[in-house]
């Protein structure tokens, strides 16, 4: 069967959706005059969704010297960036039901893209890179692969069937078989869902980040979801580790001791991350 | 009880070791808290208020790790790569062995 992305995209509304206000909090990325105390109180009306951000706020990655104990306290002392991004891994990583899509690994989906994220995040602050952005868009690069589990979950079952059977190139299946990929479908949902621009090219070019105009971040993510799949982070028997592009790595220009370093403190944001994110 | 604690006579706790539960006295009020370090001072009150045994964390003895499954698994997670041509993956793969093995990489 051939998929065309129209079909994929008229059919991003029918995905399950995310709580409204993810949803507006998507929608003011690029916005200046938010009103925090306004904001603080609608995902504050979330018990669960409150409890888990702030458990990540207070985790010993965001290093605070005081616990924030409200959605506002959060905001104050972390940032309105870095406290939406924390909502929004909060709310993402528990959406998507698999059900009719035996042969994905729902739990090892979320686990490599939060180890991609720790990576991310720890080789921004080596680059001087904005941390939040980075984790964010190592925590949603694979996005696009739930959008063909959600949309097509027995084609989708049949492609990971396949890839498991001929150890094969992932991407390569996805488009022999469906016609689309997940990068591809990643990315309609990210201009769906009217995520940054940066963000939109983080996840089109996380396999390609050599490509003219794919942005620092896609090479990041890159190399964190390499770095991710190397540390054996996703807890899959089977797994391998994608291509790695030798300009994206020469790109970060990092010592041996220095990745050594990235690779103790991913493993250690790993842990607690995965402790409340997948409780 | 779960199988990280083990239970120790108080004869023979260590200095070091760590409460894995608070320590009630035979009025039910907590001596020491979860998570107390344990002194000689602190085991000779135990022993002051009769107490006979403690429960501690159990400490996993820190194994080396073994070079050889390092390497397997790490071939494996390779497997796709040609590490003679690709460099960038030759390099991360050494690192994560590196960092596996422990060993000790020069600044």
């Amino acid at each position: 069967m051939t998929l065309t992305l129209e079909e994929l995209i008229q059919g991003l509304d029918d995905l399950p959706s995310l709580p409204a206000v993810v949803m507006e909090l998507l929608g003011s990325i690029d916005q200046e005059d938010v009103d925090i105390s306004v904001l603080a109180r609608k995902v504050s009306s979330d018990q669960a969704l409150t409890a888990k951000t702030l458990r990540l706020a207070n985790s010993s990655a965001f290093g605070l010297q005081v616990k924030a104990t409200t959605i506002h306290q959060a905001m104050t002392y972390l940032g309105f960036q870095a406290t939406r991004n924390l909502i929004m891994a909060a709310a993402m990583t528990g959406c998507f039901p698999s059900g009719r899509c035996p042969s994905f690994d729902d739990k090892g989906f979320w686990r490599l893209s939060i180890a991609t994220a720790a990576c991310a995040r720890v080789l921004a602050r080596h680059m001087h890179f904005n941390q939040d952005v980075a984790f964010t868009a190592g925590l949603l690069h694979g996005i696009g692969r739930l959008v063909l589990v959600s949309r097509y979950p027995e084609q989708y079952d049949a492609v990971l069937r396949e890839c498991k059977r001929v150890d094969g190139d992932l991407l390569a299946l996805e488009q022999a078989m469906l016609g689309v990929d997940h990068v591809l479908a990643g990315a309609a949902l990210a201009e769906h869902w009217q995520f940054s621009g940066t963000m939109q090219q983080a996840i089109a070019f996380h396999h390609a980040p050599d490509m003219p105009g794919a942005g620092f971040l896609a090479t990041i993510v890159h190399v964190a979801v390499a770095v991710a799949h190397a540390l054996d982070l996703a807890g899959d028997p089977q797994g391998q580790v994608p291509a790695i592009s030798s300009i994206a790595w020469t790109a970060l220009g990092l010592s041996e001791e220095t990745w050594l370093q990235v690779f103790r403190e991913t493993e250690l944001q790993f842990e607690e991350m995965t402790a409340i994110l997948m409780a | 009880m779960s199988d990280d604690h083990v239970l120790v006579p108080v004869n023979q706790a260590q200095p070091g070791m760590v409460l894995s539960d608070e320590l009630l006295d035979s009025q039910g009020l907590v001596l020491l808290a979860k998570g107390a370090i344990l002194s000689e001072a602190i085991i000779a009150s135990l022993q002051r208020h009769h107490i006979d045994v403690v429960p501690v964390a159990r400490v996993e003895a820190h194994r080396a790790p073994d070079p050889v499954a390092v390497g397997a698994r790490l071939d494996y997670l390779f497997r796709k790569h040609d590490l003679g041509s690709d460099w960038a993956a030759g390099l991360l793969r050494r690192y994560v062995e590196d960092y596996r093995l422990e060993r000790q990489v020069a600044p």
